[in-house]
């Protein structure tokens, strides 16, 4: 495996996650797919789609999310919006986020950059 | 128009193998977003048609997408049952045909059938016991992966599973255990052939009923005490290097094919086993016994030979690791 491949993998295990909070505090303000997945790319969070609809269907069926249908434009479109207990669970990612945040900056720096 | 098509024939592609409660739902949302992002595309100056295949493209098999919208697993047998699936059927292989392969070829071969018809059999049980053991442990592990049933795992991994670190190595009692095997087996052959082991016996000329063949003294059993003694002398070696290493195993292999083929060839000239002893003992179905127990005695023999050398080429690879 190549470096840059290696970094690929790396970082993307390191973002696994971070999209579900993502997408938990973007839609506190209802959002559909694909106007959701063009902001998260817009904020830094690249989500591919066959990645964010399955999430969003999950989040709904673990109750992190509602849904409502939108009917009244030429194109229907599929609601979310965070529930309460979507916000607690965004709440508890973030300051989980904010603590692993404050312990990597603890840690010994990297070699090339003392 | 072909353009929209493609985007129908994946949606319905997509919504086959979801439940049928929530196509319709679901079917209508890919339909938007996948519109969605096709229009995006052709703002930006895209021809429709190579917009619509792009962002086709990148949602990828339609399978897929739906495992992901119905939490389908897309694997037989997932990581929680992986290891308990694979330590079964190791076990199950190590155990089961072998035993199947031994019973087939000894009643084939008790009840007088040739030596070909046996082989193919014995190839033939092996090959379907094989393939019905793997299918049908993994058509086990698959339906409990599926239905969600059972513990998280069925036997829970402790501590006290950790292997003895001394099975790789090579302990003082096996080598005991070996000497003393081969002490006992040749105090039993001279005692068989000096005073016998039903002294109430006598043949004609008045020397002792001997279960082997008599006329195998001196040359045959002194070459098989010879083989015996460089046996003894590969155990202390094995005992002293604390391990069976590739070379000590091809030796144990040589030296175990070196008693059991002419042990074999022997027996099957009717020249290993003293013709006389069971038409002694049991006069009126001497013969029969005699070709039972020469059939036994063989694979007793290849068994015993083949587990020799089976379980030490084993034991060296596990040492290499």
């Amino acid at each position: 495996m190549s470096e840059t491949e290696a970094l690929e993998t790396h970082l993307q295990e390191l973002r696994r996650g971070t999209a579900v909070l993502a997408c938990l505090r973007l839609l506190e303000r209802p959002g559909y797919g694909y106007g959701l997945l063009e902001e998260l790319s817009a904020r830094g969070f690249e989500t591919d789609a066959n990645t964010l609809y399955p999430l969003l269907r999950r989040l709904e069926k673990q109750g992190h999310l509602t849904s409502e249908w939108n009917t009244d434009e030429a194109r229907p479109r599929k609601f979310y919006r965070t529930s309460a207990a979507g916000s607690r669970l965004a709440a508890a990612l973030t300051d989980d986020f904010h603590s692993i945040a404050a312990a990597i900056d603890a840690l010994p720096a990297p070699g090339g950059l003392k | 128009m072909t353009a929209t098509s493609l985007t129908d024939r994946y949606v319905a592609a997509a919504m086959r193998t979801v439940p049928e409660k929530q196509r319709a739902d679901l079917g209508t949302e890919l339909r938007a977003s996948i519109d969605d992002q096709v229009d995006a595309r052709v703002e930006n100056g895209e021809p429709h048609s190579d917009a619509e295949r792009a962002v086709l493209t990148e949602l990828g098999d339609p399978d897929k997408l739906a495992a992901g919208y119905t939490d389908r697993q897309l694997y037989l047998i997932g990581p929680r049952y992986y290891l308990d699936w694979w330590r079964l059927l190791k076990l199950l292989l190590w155990i089961v045909p072998a035993c199947a392969a031994f019973g087939v070829a000894l009643g084939k071969t008790l009840a007088g059938d040739g030596i070909g018809e046996t082989i193919g059999t014995v190839v033939v049980t092996l090959i379907s016991v094989v393939v019905h053991l793997v299918f049908w442990t993994t058509a086990v592990f698959a339906i409990v992966e599926r239905s969600g049933a059972g513990a998280d795992n069925f036997t829970e991994w402790t501590v006290d599973k950790l292997p003895e670190p001394t099975a790789r190595g090579v302990g003082f009692s096996d080598m005991i255990a070996t000497l003393v095997f081969l002490a006992i087996a040749a105090g039993a052959i001279i005692w068989d052939l000096t005073i016998g082991f039903i002294p109430a016996y006598v043949t004609t000329d008045d020397a002792p009923l001997s279960f082997l063949n008599p006329g195998l003294w001196p040359w045959w059993i002194a070459g098989l005490f010879v083989l015996m003694a460089l046996e003894a002398i590969l155990a202390v070696v094995v005992y002293l290097v604390g391990r069976w290493t590739v070379w000590l195993a091809v030796a144990n292999a040589v030296l175990a094919l070196a008693v059991a083929i002419p042990a074999l060839l022997l027996l099957a000239e009717g020249q290993l086993l003293n013709p006389e002893y069971f038409p002694t003992l049991v006069p009126d179905d001497g013969e029969k016994v005699a070709t039972i127990v020469g059939i036994v005695a063989g694979f007793t023999i290849a068994g015993v030979a083949l587990w020799d050398i089976v379980d030490a080429s084993l034991k060296a690879a596990r040492s290499r690791r």
